[in-house]
């Protein structure tokens, strides 16, 4: 309920601060380098991929280990449209078709995992399912290019300056991080998402009231693919490329990670993991390069999953999760002192 | 009929090597309720580490009986692995070339077995009965220990040759029978059987039975079942890594990602056989074996989402399990 309240609420100081981050972030780019836009704009396109693993995880406790399949989709139908026509009319028809796709992605999988119920199950389905996508993918030569990959053959006529200059990119991810932030909120916060809260926080309860719950896991299921698929559009036009890696077990960890770090089930949590999350990326990126005889940074998943595993045993609700339970027991503690 | 007991042999062969992974992991998820997402790695680690020492004996036996042999090229990073070619006319006599095997594979064994108890101890012992955080944090495992596998021994696949008595082939009749596969069902149908032996007439296996479904009443007769989850956890690592030092001489090719596709080739016999039921991933294993080299023979395009497939209807249409024998406790 607190959590609900946090984000329900309107104040005028927490507005006004978010219009300051706001401001922020629209004048910051004109004084950073090329690598830290690029750095920017995949912290917003990847906060919306961690938002649509957050509606999952955070809102509905089901853990999908194939979330990267539609993600790597995304990235993929993304780079095959803009390759075939660099135009907006092909950017728009790669949306409708990651969304068609992964709405009809995320209902069939809700089809196969949801029938046993148990998160077990439906954990080690998704892992399976995801990694065989991956290695038909890889098979699939012809289309995908496997691990070499997929680039974007890039015109700078098109849609400039929004696809050609990475300022442009930055203002692109910003503003399709806030409009998903302000589509999945309200998606939260309507009927349907207290539902699915009521399911997370007790779902035989839930079921007892009425509600078939599997029909709403099976929304969430096909929102939080459709998002996933758009963030993975957004992304191919940012990393201007597509391998088999995004649609591995990696990317699904790197979902998990941001919202582990952000704190499960508070949508903005996602924005702070992933900075995190990229910011380590790049920085273990800058060791390997700068410390080539070290074999050990040509691994940046040791170091990531390392931290990982410490998140999950130590700090289970991450660094928003945090805030909130200092924010509480400050409260806490300036009542008692009143008093 | 030659092709037919070709297939069957191979089918059975691939089975019990999917059976030593998907076993250990159904008997921990049925007892400790634990989702081993780091199954996989133990698979691998066992695999590297049977390869490293078989060839590492081997160099130094043969290297101390004929001073004239010739080092092959080394493979791996910071440990290496080295192949050695004979003289001309020499051999090593059969016994020792078991010893060589059998040391490798104990090796291999109890590595893992001790890796799977450090696991159990340092992180799964944290959270028993909170399965997302199990999930999440085997997931973390699988992710390290794989890279740690391809810092120490290189990321680069590279060939590897059988023990010289188990690589042979038979014509009979019309079938060739590779003389490995053999050994895979034997060893294959050994364990089973030992394992079926424990589970039901020792007090171990009674311990456990009572803890797949009771785990509360156990502790209160005063049996400290905790000490039991390490030892049911270990031993299942063990078998995943005996699994994976069977694996790289079948293939020949040490590659790291192999224990991920087996792991899912074990999650995958474990959900068509019944989550957390001895029985049914000892036959959904032999099945899925029986039936990925049937595919691959007779329609190789479908091999890669076969599995996938099937395991798909079987959730769909009988969500219990192929051979309804679910342990229904963790919904």
């Amino acid at each position: 309920m607190d959590k609900l309240k946090a984000i329900g609420t309107i104040n005028i100081r927490k507005t006004a601060a978010l219009a300051a981050l706001l401001a922020l972030f629209l004048i910051i780019p004109h004084y950073m380098r090329n690598a830290q836009l690029i750095m920017f704009s995949r912290v917003f396109i990847l906060a919306v991929y961690g938002m649509s693993y957050d509606i999952l995880r955070g809102y509905t406790g089901f853990i999908n280990l194939g979330q990267a399949i539609f993600f790597g989709s995304g990235v993929y139908l993304g780079v095959i449209f803009l390759n075939m026509q660099n135009n907006l009319g092909s950017f728009v028809l790669a949306l409708g078709a990651v969304i068609l796709f992964s709405a009809a992605g995320g209902f069939l999988l809700s089809r196969i995992v949801l029938r046993t119920g148990g998160v077990v199950a439906a954990a080690m389905v998704t892992l399976a399912i995801g990694e065989i996508v991956r290695n038909i993918a890889e098979r699939w030569r012809s289309v995908t290019g496997g691990q070499d990959g997929l680039p974007l053959r890039f015109s700078r006529v098109a849609l400039d300056p929004l696809f050609s200059t990475r300022v442009g990119g930055y203002y692109f991810s910003l503003a399709f991080m806030l409009v998903m932030l302000l589509i999945l909120r309200a998606f939260i916060l309507s009927p349907t998402g207290r539902v699915l809260m009521s399911i997370r926080e007790n779902e035989q309860r839930a079921r007892f009231l009425g509600y078939q719950t599997n029909r709403y896991k099976t929304i969430a299921l096909i929102v939080s693919s459709i998002a996933a698929g758009l963030s993975g559009v957004f992304f191919a036009v940012i990393a201007r490329f597509a391998n088999t890696d995004y649609l591995s077990i990696q990317y699904t960890l790197n979902a998990l990670l941001i919202t582990l770090v952000g704190g499960t089930g508070t949508l903005y949590g996602a924005i702070i993991g992933s900075f995190f999350v990229t910011w380590i990326q790049t920085f273990l990126l800058d060791l390997n390069r700068s410390f080539p005889g070290f074999t050990l940074f040509r691994y940046p998943m040791l170091f990531v999953g390392s931290f990982y595993i410490l998140l999950v045993m130590f700090m289970p609700s991450g660094i928003m999760g945090g805030i909130y339970r200092l924010a509480d027991w400050y409260r806490s503690w300036k009542t008692k002192r009143v008093t | 009929m030659g092709t037919f007991v070709t297939l069957i042999i191979n089918g059975l062969a691939q089975g019990a090597l999917i059976f030593l992974m998907a076993s250990g992991l159904s008997i921990i998820l049925g007892m400790m309720g634990v989702v081993n997402f780091s199954h996989g790695t133990l698979f691998l680690w066992g695999g590297y580490s049977y390869v490293w020492s078989y060839y590492a004996i081997r160099f130094s036996v043969v290297m101390r009986l004929f001073p004239d042999a010739v080092p092959l090229t080394r493979f791996g990073s910071i440990l290496t692995i080295r192949g050695v070619q004979l003289p001309p006319d020499a051999a090593l006599p059969f016994v020792v070339e078991l010893g060589i095997f059998l040391a490798a594979l104990a090796f291999a064994v109890v590595l893992v077995f001790a890796l799977g108890y450090v696991f159990e101890k340092l992180f799964i012992s944290r959270v028993y009965g909170n399965i997302p955080a199990q999930i999440l944090i085997t997931l973390g495992i699988q992710v390290v220990f794989t890279d740690l596998v391809r810092v120490i021994w290189g990321p680069n696949p590279f060939p590897i040759e059988r023990p010289p008595f188990l690589n042979g082939v038979t014509a009979f009749g019309g079938a060739r029978i590779v003389h490995y596969n053999v050994f895979l069902i034997i060893v294959g149908a050994v364990i089973a059987v030992v394992i079926h032996r424990v589970l039901t007439r020792s007090k171990v296996g009674m311990v456990i039975r009572a803890g797949l479904q009771n785990p509360d009443h156990v502790r209160a007769i005063g049996i400290n079942i905790r000490g039991y989850f390490s030892l049911v956890f270990a031993c299942g690592a063990a078998l995943a890594g005996l699994g994976g030092a069977l694996y790289m001489p079948l293939v020949g090719n040490v590659v790291s990602t192999a224990g991920m596709s087996n792991q899912i080739l074990a999650f995958i016999v474990v959900v068509v056989g019944g989550l957390g039921s001895f029985m049914g991933s000892a036959l959904g294993s032999v099945f899925l074996g029986l039936m990925g080299v049937a595919i691959a023979m007779l329609i190789p395009g479908l091999s890669v989402v076969a599995n996938v497939l099937v395991m798909a209807l079987v959730l769909i249409f009988k969500p219990d399990g192929l051979f309804g024998l679910a342990v229904k406790k963790h919904g």
